[in-house]
């Protein structure tokens, strides 16, 4: 017997395949440098002299992040989540915004304010070295954690922290041994978010003297053209990434068998007063000044005694380039990926779960990939040039935007994944029939039930893509063409000659243009969740 | 069910078969007839193939085999699939799906077309009205409660005046008193309608409650359709006796026009003599009396009170088990001794 069943319009497995050859095949690219490319014994010089330092010091720097990242972002999401004080609902989403603040150009502030002719020369250690870089990386990306957490904690039943107390346990045993298990894995996968893009720095760990392997790919690509010992150091960078990635993944299959267990009531917030709201508000208060508002007054405070960077109008508007047409193009990537995980067909779901590992590459890794792709397309096109007009092929695919928009969908139209994914989820297929029986075509359906209710899912992941693209160094550094400047290249040029004044303007404007879009996606975030609080 | 009479409008399926893998069908040649201005309960356990055969007649599942009918013109079947959006078939789905983006108010107005704005507004607060919900016209889907949910449901279902309403499990989510009051609202609604109504339910109870008549869904088929009372007083087989309610059943071999229980004996016409039989007997048809009066002897087990009965477990001298009902007010207690005997308007023979 024929089993019909009511066709697709749509095939999401083209859309989703697209995705993930972009995601995955830089990745594959610098695999088969690192395996076929031309040994040079550089690699070996590295192994006798830095490459343990390298290691080192990302071993450090990342512990020493995720560490502090886990002590500041899960406790002030339990507080906001389950207390209730003065400035709790703006404190809510300001938590979200040191997103917006670039860990280099962080770097550069503190260091400056800390450094011995600095203001605070003298009072505090220095901010320095793989501590120094850790302790930035945990103001400036400590929201992972906070975000997710702060969701796990809102999002579970009130009942298993009551059942604790019932049990005997005091508020602080109920949080440890109820609350907090259940928040798990939701602090996993933001400490691996906190890793991932800790591993991927290169402006601060070099501004703070703490080289790391991404550094040292860098250095390998750029200082002494060794592609292929690059893409060696690269393979071991997203070695460690992958065990990362896997770890969260592992941890989040668990989430979502722990989530849909029965009947959720909402917790009801413990009202603060008097010495423990003032306490409450300062411990919110701490972070966002670390990660955000210091970093950006002092940055401010230099760029005001300082000439004005050249082409800073340039970079800018390069800049925003970038990042509009990158978020532009993740958010549509994302869309189908999510529609190809949806459609629940074996080869688009594989597909789609391939584009989203995108997001464990490292950007100088994806630029590496892409670099060496294009060279060998590049090198197919002049020899056909030159064989029919007999002159040089104009140098079009290296070294062009199209090579660094490529590297940013590889790296981040994994992020776009997931927020496309969980729009699309309030799509149910029961909404679909809804629409038709109430006599909507297909078409009607897509355009009244469809668009409204995905469009700010999507613009969502857009915007994420956007403020990451933004505050991208290294990819940025490799691929992009002669003389096209970014903020982020500026402010790094300028503050490895040392000129931190000039440094100064480019590294606000970043935070200043990411800013809005964060704050958007921040109330967004939490906003969410209180509403799915009322529906579920 | 044959089709009836030309001039009443009427919807029909008929063999209808829908799977989803090969050799498993999940519907599997059910036979049913709606008619207009008629609640219809589909009844049948989980599984059964209900949602199944309502998503068919709604055309959200196309038929592998059989037909779907309305007024003779088809619907499904014969190579013919007419769209969901074509059919004038209303349908409240079991979690609802309202529109999220959509207020209450814009939920009810989404199928209605070829109108102006403002006529639109005018008809879905009408339709709001009569669900009394038009105080909560503006509210979003997430800020109703789950009856009020359901009553949106409806009222958008009905709104653009469809010839046959499917309503999936439409009570499932909510709490049993809200359960009672809605259950009158949505009668209600439906009779106004005239629309041929098929309401799927789990739910004996809610079954007896809404329908003019049931259809006893189980395996993929219709096993036994008509009229409430009939078909709990006279089932055609075990499993249709049991979707109704609690049945005890005898079996037994016919005698001389007789099927012999434990408890008596009761007529089993049409069947040939010696022919293999069960006697289907609800709890309402074992007469409990004294010790002294004529019938089976039995001891009680136990008795438990129930809504407006009790219910009494009696052990015959056999070692069997029976279940019975008394009044509230008897005495009866464990260990006494009963006589037991069979009221057979309750009993029913049927092939064993």
């Amino acid at each position: 017997m024929a089993v019909t069943r009511p066709r697709r319009r749509f095939d999401p497995v083209w859309p989703a395949a697209f995705a993930a050859l972009v995601c995955a095949a830089p990745l594959l690219a610098v695999a088969a440098l690192a395996v076929f490319g031309p040994w040079t014994d550089y690699m070996a010089h590295l192994i006798a002299t830095r490459l343990p330092a390298y290691l080192g010091h990302t071993a450090l720097v990342t512990v020493i992040a995720a560490g502090l990242a886990a002590l500041i972002g899960a406790p002030l999401a339990w507080l906001v989540a389950r207390y209730a004080f003065p400035g709790r609902g703006v404190f809510e989403w300001l938590l979200a915004l040191p997103l917006a603040m670039p860990a280099y150009a962080a770097a550069y502030a503190w260091y400056d304010l800390t450094q011995a002719f600095g203001p605070l020369g003298g009072y505090v250690p220095t901010v320095r070295g793989p501590v120094g870089a850790g302790i930035i990386f945990a103001v400036t990306l400590y929201p992972y954690v906070y975000l997710l957490a702060r969701e796990a904690f809102a999002g579970q039943s009130a009942d298993a922290y009551d059942a604790a107390r019932t049990l005997g346990e005091s508020p602080r045993g109920a949080f440890l041994r109820a609350a907090l298990p259940l928040a798990r894995p939701a602090i996993a996968a933001g400490l691996a978010l906190v890793v991932m893009e800790s591993l991927a720095d290169y402006g601060a760990v070099v501004h703070l003297g703490a080289p790391t392997l991404s550094v040292g790919l860098i250095r390998a690509w750029a200082g002494e053209g060794a592609v292929a010992d690059a893409a060696r150091l690269a393979m071991i960078l997203v070695a460690i990434a992958f065990i990362l990635f896997a770890l969260e993944r592992s941890q989040r299959a668990r989430a979502r068998q722990s989530a849909a267990s029965g009947k959720r009531r909402p917790p009801r917030r413990v009202r603060l007063s008097g010495m423990g709201a003032a306490l409450a508000i300062a411990a919110c208060a701490a972070p966002v000044l670390l990660g955000l508002i210091i970093p950006m007054a002092r940055l401010g405070a230099r760029a005001l005694n300082a000439p004005l960077a050249r082409d800073l109008m340039d970079s800018a508007q390069n800049s925003l380039f970038l990042a509009g047409v990158s978020g532009l193009v993740a958010a549509a990537l994302g869309l189908a990926a999510a529609y190809a995980l949806r459609s629940k067909r074996k080869r688009a779901v594989f597909a789609a779960r391939l584009a989203g590992l995108g997001y464990a590459v490292p950007g100088s890794v994806a630029a590496l990939g892409v670099l060496g792709l294009f060279g060998v397309l590049q090198g197919w096109l002049d020899t056909a040039w030159t064989a029919v007009f007999g002159s040089v092929f104009p140098a079009l695919l290296t070294g062009s935007v199209l090579a660094l928009i490529f590297a940013y969908q590889s790296r981040f139209a994994a992020a776009a994944i997931s927020p496309a994914e969980s729009a699309l989820a309030r799509v149910t297929p029961n909404l679909d029939m809804a629409s038709r029986t109430l006599g909507a075509g297909p078409g009607e359906t897509a355009w009244r039930v469809h668009r409204p209710l995905i469009s700010s899912g999507a613009l969502l992941a857009g915007l994420l893509v956007f403020v990451e693209v933004l505050k991208e160094l290294p990819a940025t550094m490799i691929l992009r063409p002669f003389n096209f400047e970014t903020l982020a290249v500026t402010a790094h040029n300028y503050a490895s000659d040392e000129r931190l004044g000039e440094a100064a303007a480019p590294a606000l404007l970043i935070a200043l243009i990411a800013l809005p879009p964060m704050i958007w996606i921040a109330k967004r975030i939490t906003r969410g969740e209180a509403r799915t609080e009322v529906t579920k | 069910m044959k089709p009836g009479a030309l001039n009443d409008r009427k919807l029909a399926v008929e063999g209808a078969v829908v799977s989803f893998a090969p050799g498993r069908p999940a519907v599997d040649g059910a036979d049913l007839g709606l008619t207009c201005g008629r609640i219809t309960a589909l009844l049948g356990p989980s599984g059964s193939g209900k949602s199944t055969l309502l998503r068919a007649i709604a055309g959200l599942e196309r038929l592998d085999a059989g037909s779907v009918r309305f007024e003779g013109r088809i619907w499904s079947g014969d190579g013919v699939h007419l769209e969901p959006e074509n059919r004038r078939c209303g349908v409240v789905f079991q979690d609802y799906a309202l529109f999220p983006h959509l207020t209450a108010l814009d939920n009810v107005a989404f199928g209605l077309r070829a109108m102006n704005r403002h006529n639109k507004r005018e008809a879905a607060m009408a339709r709001l009205e009569a669900v009394e919900l038009a105080h909560r016209a503006r509210a979003y889907p997430h800020e109703l409660s789950g009856g009020e949910q359901q009553r949106v449901a409806l009222a958008r279902a009905l709104a653009p005046g469809p010839d046959v309403m499917l309503l999936d499990e439409p009570f499932s989510g909510l709490d049993r008193r809200l359960r009672g009051d809605l259950r009158e609202t949505t009668a209600d609604a439906l009779k106004a309608s005239e629309a041929a109504t098929l309401i799927v339910t789990h739910d004996a109870e809610e079954a007896l409650a809404l329908a003019d008549s049931i259809a006893l869904m189980s395996q993929g088929r219709i096993i036994q359709h008509g009229a409430p009372d009939a078909l709990y007083l006279k089932p055609n087989c075990l499993a249709a006796a049991r979707l109704l309610g609690p049945v005890e059943a005898f079996d037994a071999a016919v005698s001389g026009g007789h099927a012999d229980t434990p408890l008596g004996a009761v007529e089993a016409e049409g069947f040939e003599n010696r022919a293999p039989v069960q006697v289907l007997v609800r709890p309402e048809g074992v007469r409990v009396a004294r010790a002294d009066a004529a019938g089976a002897l039995a001891d009680i087990v136990s008795r438990r009170a129930a809504a407006g009965y009790a219910k009494l477990v009696c052990r015959l001298e056999t070692g069997r088990e029976v279940e019975a009902r008394a009044s509230l007010a008897d005495p009866l207690r464990p260990g006494d001794a009963v006589r037991l005997s069979l009221d057979p308007h309750f009993a029913s023979v049927v092939a064993g």
